[in-house]
């Protein structure tokens, strides 16, 4: 029963992904949306971070933030739209979005 | 078979009406007879600390509407323990059992649902 | 139960946020894509501050998104239940026709097809759909 892991805030100003992180399951995925996808800003710790997670995890982001803020995707993570994003919320058994 | 719901409280209970905005959907939970769950995270542990006294900021208090969870039926009540050693917290308000990260990743598992507020 | 079967979905989402939040456009933008998608949504359940994303009385410059008149014209379009609840939006002052009479304020600023209610249609929806859905925050 695996559960997709939605954040929306910058992880540089708010502890909610590294929460997310520390109580994360081994087959749970994670889609970052808005100023969450600061967290695949490239060079950053947090970037290297995400890149280190486990391939069991699925890494996301929502392409529209990404293209906002000219953040690439990189390696680890998918760019994902909104169908892809109703998608995903079919495939995982919840949806637990960090509000 | 009703479906279970977990409530994530991640809020200081005096930052405006989050916490007790949470707090109701698992009193509303309960009040149907429905299956709930309430995870204290974060900031949402400084709302089981105790002798606080909201009176000093004009506001109710907070701390008689989580009593009144098992009165609702709401008795599954969790406490991350990660969070309270963080900020010192020894002793609770509510009796929440105190669960480590692994613990919190199968107790959301177990859950059918899950709201994180 | 899942999608990828190519069987149909039933929805419930959960709106936090103000019309001016990204999350309030992002939740409208999910809405849309599921029922693109051929899924179906039990019910919009809009709480805390997203009981102004239901509020008729937000005014948006013409060049500018309307996430409101959005959510209201996604509402008719395809006849959805739209509830707000009311104990939230009555401390944020998100009343309807009925509310601001009993309470002699004078300015109504919720008109149908949004409904108030009780938290109780939040758990309703939940338990009717496959997936619970919120959105919130930034």
């Amino acid at each position: 029963m695996a559960t997709l892991h939605v954040l929306s805030h910058s992880p540089f100003t708010d502890s909610r992904l590294s929460s997310c992180l520390r109580i994360i399951g081994p087959d749970d995925g994670v889609l970052l949306c808005g100023d969450a996808v600061y967290a695949l800003q490239q060079d950053s710790a947090l970037q290297q971070t995400l890149e280190r997670m486990p391939d069991s995890i699925g890494m996301y982001a929502l392409q529209e933030d990404l293209q906002a803020r000219n953040i690439d995707a990189g390696k680890r993570a998918n760019a994902i739209d909104y169908p892809e994003f109703v998608e995903l919320s079919c495939r995982f058994a919840k949806v637990n979005s960090w509000l | 078979m009703a479906k279970s719901l977990l409530i994530i409280s991640r809020q200081a209970p005096w930052a405006g009406p989050g916490a007790r905005e949470a707090l109701d959907i698992a009193l509303a939970g309960g009040a149907f007879d429905l299956p709930i769950g309430m995870l204290f995270l974060d900031d949402g542990v400084f709302q089981l600390a105790p002798g606080q006294q909201p009176q000093s900021l004009e506001q109710k208090d907070l701390s008689a509407n989580l009593q009144a969870l098992p009165m609702f039926g709401v008795e599954e009540l969790f406490a991350s323990q990660h969070c309270l050693d963080q900020r010192g917290i020894r002793q609770l308000t509510l009796p929440a059992v105190c669960v480590g990260d692994a613990e919190i990743s199968a107790l959301i598992d177990r859950y059918e649902q899950v709201i994180t507020l | 139960m899942d999608c990828l079967t190519g069987q149909t979905m039933k929805f419930a989402i959960a709106l936090f946020s103000p019309p001016h939040s990204p999350s309030s456009r992002r939740a409208l933008r999910f809405a849309q894509a599921a029922l693109s998608s051929g899924h179906e949504i039990v019910r919009l359940f809009f709480y805390q501050d997203g009981v102004h994303s239901a509020s008729s009385s937000v005014v948006s410059n013409q060049d500018e998104l309307d996430v409101a008149a959005q959510w209201r014209e996604l509402l008719t379009t395809h006849q959805l239940d739209g509830v707000v609840c009311i104990a939230a939006a009555l401390r944020r002052g998100v009343l309807n026709a009925e509310e601001a009479e009993r309470y002699a304020r004078n300015a109504a600023s919720l008109e149908a097809p949004w409904e108030l209610s009780g938290l109780g249609q939040l758990h309703e929806a939940s338990q009717m759909a496959d997936r619970l859905v919120c959105f919130g925050g930034n």
